[in-house]
Order: C-alpha cells, then structure tokens, then sequence
C-alpha cells in the first residue's frame, strides 16, 4: 500500500498542480519512482496506491510508465482514489487512508502489508525486510535508520532492547531520545512498515474508534508496543555506499539538495547501478545535443558537471552543475548554473540563471536575471531561506520575441 | 411502545437501535429489549439506521447484515466513522461475514437465535463497556 495522498504544501509551487509523489526528480525521474522500483526490484508486484489531491498528474505518469504488471500472472498496480464507502471526508490521517482501503485489503487477503510512502528516496530490498519481520514473528515491523538528532525532530524515534524490539516510540519529538552509546543519533522510522495484515486491520479498526489523528506514527505505533510484537529493522542500504541514503524530501531546499547531489562527481545516490534499475516513464524523443563551438565570440555550447535527458538542446550556452530535464532548449549566449530546468523550459539569448528551480512549461526571456538579485526575485516568485528562486509552471514572464 | 412509555428522556435508560428488515423480528426484538429495560428505536436498513443514529444517538445499535438500500456492513462503517464511540453488535443468521474485515469493527457478533440471550448478554456487556470509558 504505497501512501501518495499528502498535500506536500512545504514544497509549494512545484505542488501546486500535482501530488508531491508526481513532482519530478533527478531530470527524469518522478519521487513515487523510487519507492515503485524498490518493490518491483523486491519482487513485489501487487500495489496498491493510494491518491488523494490533486492525483492527475500522478495517474497519469503511472499508467504510462508503470503499466508493467500481468494481471494473468495476479500481479497488479491499482491507483485508488479515496472511495468515499463510509465517510464523504478525505482520508484524516495515515491509518484512516488504510481503514478506508480496507476492502482492497480483504480482496487480496495477503499475509503481509507493506505500507510505503510514495515520496521518499531510497533503496530497499523489502524481501530482507520480510524475512526479519518472519525471523522475530512480529506483528508489525518498522524499517529504520540512524539519523542525526536534529534531524530526528521532524521523523518518528524509536527505543529498542537487544533484541531489536521496539520498547518507545515518538513521532517528531522536541527532544528525541538518542541511541544508547552514541549521543548524536537517533534510530528514526523511515515510514516502512510491514505489517501481518490481520494485525493491520485489528489495529486500524480499533483506533478508528478513539479521537486521534489515525497516524501510524503517533498513534499506531505507540499503541502497538504494549499489545503487539514490534521490532526494528535496521535499514540495508541497497546503495552501497559508506552512508546509509534515504531522503525524506520534506522542503524545497531539501529537493533541491538531493537533486543536485546526482550532479556531483560521486554522488551519494547512485542512479547508474544495473543491478538496481530506477525504472520511470520516458516519452521518445531525440538525444540530447550541444550546439555551436566559436572560442573567442562566447558562443559555444558547453555542458559541465550536469545531467542532460533526452531531447534537451544546449545552443551556444553554458550550463555548469544543473539539471535538464527533457527538452530543455537554452540558446546563445544564455548561462545557467547550479539550477533545475524542468521538461520544455527554454531559455532565451543571454539569459542568466543561477541557484533555482524552473518548473515545466516557462520560457525565460532573452537577458532575464533569474537568482543574482534577491529582492527583485522576491517580488516574483517563491525565495526560500537559502535564497534559491523558484518558478511554478507555465508560468508566463515578459513577453518573447 | 417502549417509545412512549419512556418519553422524558430518563438518563438511566439507555437507547437501543434495532436495525432489521424483517418485520416480525422488529418486532420480536422490540418486544424482549423493551422488557429488558432499554428504550428500543427501530430501523428497517442501514441507510434509516444512518439517520436514527444521527438523530438519537442510540446508546447502542444491533444491527442485521442482510438488508435491502444499505447493508449491515457499510452501515456500520459509516456509523463507525461518525459516532465511533457507539457500540455495534453485529446480529445476524450467517457467520459467514465474520470474514469480512468490517465486522471485525463491531463490538459483538452474535449469530441470530430464537433464544436472546446471547445478543441480550453482548449488549449489557458493551453497554457497561461504554460506561466505564465514560461515554
């Protein structure tokens, strides 16, 4: 059951026309692929997803991108909308959205429930994560991972014995608990769980039945570890790197920063590892080329530390550290650094770009400034905290020649 | 009718909804509650049952599965979702919806019987339930 109905308002524009599991990531990617290529690289192959607002865009991109599974062979990936049987409300909180999917869950009547956020980043092998769960006969088990202290504030915490068993539980606590032995991290929920589905239902009907804001973490959970067995699973990061990686992508500056991780040399995320395909929704278009090469005059199409996708045209301009995603055309003259152009932005003659975000659609006119004076900027668009400029889709700027 | 009698609205005496298609079990239901001591409201389906319990705020509801408009068990989900703290008993000749996850959701299930004890047993037990949580 993969949760994509949040509102996503932290990463507002780009949420303003789609669900935050639509919003695009890593030039081609869209954030629901990840958590969608875990399970199919797990060999799960029976989802459900779950929308709520603004969900278009998201069906869409599912239908043309995840039509992979046989219905022959019982494999399925359903996009529910909120069904409305028992309430005209929308869901109220996270185990309200599986109360009121119980139905898709009786159909199916499987043994284990594997309930995923459809807007974070990681690699899981969710098969290690069941076989932990059968080895301690849990009812419910978490999948965790270390984090920084001040991170943990805003994740859910959890305490365990030696056993792995999950003996506290708080969700975005003032003051998380650190783990015993090292004072600067905490073990946080990455919101998997894996739960025996009767446990699930029993669980989701009876908090259904107090006031509280039907959350697994706030509520579930805590509940759970007096009546129920639930242990922590320490996350396998199938990544393979020195760090462990999952992104909760909470706020423009966090998308920000894990995009432009994937333009570094090395970066912590690896999209390039065969045994682990992203897998996502790709329209055919042409490769992506450079344009022009006349030292002297400045205009020579030149591509540094970036990500080009398919279609883009870099026409006698520079890009240095950014992110293009498909047909992205940038003409003569026009620089952009540090930056995310989203599908069909172009960039006119001697436009400059540098640290923002271009949502789909925008044709920036010919000498615009976008990101070298702030309070110009501030006037137009969305400028966060560390002052990068976002630009919501379509949006129109001066008229182009 | 027990409706009358008890009009005044005693606090001691408590509602209870009877939901059921079958006349004569209304009645029957009607009759033995009411000698029970409890103020008996009826329905015929789930979507009347929706409204009794909006208006009266039964105490608590036995409610049949099997019913014409709406069923027991949408009827108890939406109950469920509005008045959760309404207690459910689930009343009904088939122990076959015990399968069905929403049942799991009432408070009893009691398989119907010419002889009331049992559903007579559930509903003081979820109705004392209902007292000591202080609804």
């Amino acid at each position: 059951m993969v949760l994509a109905g949040g509102q996503g308002e932290r990463l507002h524009p780009l949420t303003k026309d789609r669900a935050k599991p639509a919003v695009p990531f890593g030039g081609i990617y869209r954030l629901i692929d990840f958590t969608l290529s875990n399970c199919l690289n797990s060999g799960i192959r029976k989802i459900n997803v779950l929308t709520q607002y603004k969900s278009y865009s998201l069906a869409r991109h599912l239908r043309m991108g995840w039509s992979v599974f046989n219905s022959e062979l019982n494999e399925f990936l359903e996009v529910i909308p909120p069904q409305q049987r028992y309430t005209e409300r929308w869901y109220q909180g996270t185990a309200d959205a599986i109360f009121q999917n119980i139905y898709s869950l009786e159909l199916e009547r499987p043994r284990l429930v594997l309930i995923l956020s459809g807007d974070h980043i990681y690699k899981m092998d969710y098969r290690e994560l069941i076989r932990a769960h059968r080895d301690k006969e849990a009812g419910l088990t978490v999948a965790c991972v270390e984090a920084p202290v001040n991170d943990a504030r805003r994740l859910g915490v959890a305490q365990v014995d030696n056993d792995s068993r999950i003996t506290g539980f708080q969700e975005k606590p003032l003051n998380p608990q650190p783990m015993p032995g090292d004072p600067e991290h905490c073990l946080a929920s990455m919101g998997v769980y894996l739960f025996d589905c009767g446990v699930l239902v029993q669980r989701v009907i009876e908090d259904m039945k107090t006031d509280s804001d039907h959350d697994f973490g706030k509520n579930i959970i805590p509940r759970m570890i007096e009546t129920d067995r639930v242990y922590a699973w320490n996350f396998k990061d199938e990544n393979r790197k020195t760090v462990k990686y999952w992104r909760d992508i909470g706020t423009l500056d966090s998308y920000y920063d894990a995009n432009m991780d994937l333009v570094q040399i090395d970066p912590l995320f690896n999209l390039y590892d065969e045994g682990w395909p992203v897998r996502t929704y790709q329209h055919q278009r042409p490769p992506a080329k450079t344009a022009f090469e006349e030292p002297g005059t400045g205009r020579t199409g030149n591509v540094f530390n970036s990500i080009m996708s398919s279609g883009c045209i870099v026409s006698g301009a520079t890009v240095r550290r950014s992110i293009l995603s498909p047909s992205v055309f940038v003409h003569s003259y026009a620089t952009i650094e540090d930056s995310i152009l989203m599908e069909n932005v172009e960039v006119h003659r001697h436009a400059r770009i540098r640290r923002a975000i271009i949502d789909k659609q925008v044709a920036i006119p010919e000498e615009e400034e976008i990101g070298y004076n702030s309070d110009i900027d501030r006037k137009r668009f969305t400028v966060t905290e560390s002052g990068l400029v976002v630009i919501p889709k379509g949006m129109s700027l001066r008229n182009t020649p | 009718m027990g409706d009358t009698y008890f009009k005044g609205d005693d606090a001691t005496v408590k509602t209870v909804l009877v939901v059921e298609d079958h006349k004569h079990e209304r009645i029957l239901y009607e009759r033995e509650l009411t000698a029970e001591g409890y103020r008996v409201i009826l329905a015929e389906n789930g979507r009347e049952a929706l409204q009794k319990t909006q208006e009266e705020r039964p105490d608590a509801v036995v409610l049949d599965i099997n019913m014409p408009q709406m069923d027991g068990l949408e009827a108890l989900g939406r109950i469920l979702e509005a008045h959760h703290k309404t207690p459910v008993i689930i009343n009904t000749a088939y122990s076959s919806y015990k399968g069905s996850f929403m049942s799991w959701a009432a408070d009893a299930y009691v398989i119907k019987s010419s002889d009331l004890t049992e559903l007579k047993d559930r509903l003081r037990e979820a109705l004392s339930r209902g007292e000591t949580e202080g609804v």
